[in-house]
């Protein structure tokens, strides 16, 4: 790993006891990715479980992360033309 | 003869059978890749499916067809996307906000209410909005929920740059998304 890899808090080396704040909120992605080593996973969990400013924040995001990949799918529909032209081609290439 | 070209209809039907049914998710992953280029889309899902079929004596039936389909799909995509990414970067980052602060979709709805009041299509319309740097990324790792060295690897970056484009492009789907949300009078 070098210095690009790094996350904002250094996250390649040991996890402190105590995070604060402005470390735990620049952790928030890597934390709700479930990327962080587990030493650093679990300060930002026990910081954000007993901090007021926080909790709400990072329940904020993980409901985004959640809206982005429940929409995100979506429901269009492939057209009947495409599935016709792509069973043609199939069949074009069957059985020679 | 005879006995060949029934054994090539029974695999024809049963490629049919397995792949067919996942097109239109396969078109939901390419309008959202492409930002929704609805021809270059149905190009995409055509060119992967038909890979698919030349490959189905690879695919082994009762694994999950519809995850390698859309590998198929993503990697596709990514060939012609690196092709074409020669060109000149659009990124401005004049409108990107962090954490929670003055003027953020956290200060004005802490609570996330939005995410109950805005409809899919909004959502699916901030994401195709998004730049490309931003917006491949962002479909591969919150929409198809690849890891961050999954989405350095398929796009060929360091992970530090994946870290940061999908902070930047979650910022800015927020920023799309809270301006919907005033568009729609959902917050003031």
């Amino acid at each position: 790993m070098n210095d690009e890899t790094r996350g904002a808090a250094g996250t390649r080396e040991a996890a402190p006891e105590e995070l604060s704040c402005e470390e735990s909120l620049a952790l928030v992605y890597e934390y709700l990715d479930g990327e962080l080593p587990p030493d650093w996973n679990d300060a930002v969990r026990r910081h954000v479980e007993k901090c007021r400013l926080c909790y709400p924040y990072f329940d904020f995001e993980r409901m985004f992360l959640d809206y982005v990949h429940e929409a995100g799918e979506g429901t269009e529909r492939a057209s009947p033309e495409l599935e016709r032209r792509i069973r043609d081609l199939i069949s074009g290439e069957t059985g020679d | 003869m005879n006995q060949a070209s029934e054994s090539g209809d029974d695999r024809r039907r049963e490629f049919e059978s397995e792949a067919l049914p996942h097109l239109d998710a396969l078109y939901g992953l390419a309008l959202r890749l492409t930002g929704g280029d609805e021809p270059r889309s149905e190009d995409l899902v055509q060119d992967s499916v038909l890979k698919a079929w030349r490959s189905w004596d690879r695919f082994e039936i009762g694994t999950n067809c519809r995850a390698w389909l859309m590998t198929i799909l993503r990697n596709t995509f990514i060939n012609q996307y690196r092709r074409d990414s020669s060109r000149p970067s659009r990124v401005d980052f004049d409108e990107i906000s962090e954490g929670p602060g003055a003027g953020t979709l956290y200060d004005a709805d802490p609570e996330g209410r939005i995410f109950d009041r805005l409809v899919n299509a909004h959502v699916i319309r901030a994401i195709q909005e998004l730049p490309d740097e931003f917006r491949v990324p962002i479909v591969l790792a919150d929409v198809e929920g690849l890891g961050y060295q999954e989405v350095a690897d398929t796009l060929g970056i360091p992970i530090g740059t994946v870290k940061s484009r999908l902070f930047r492009g979650r910022k800015r789907l927020q920023t799309r998304l809270h301006r919907f949300a005033e568009e729609m009078g959902y917050l003031p």
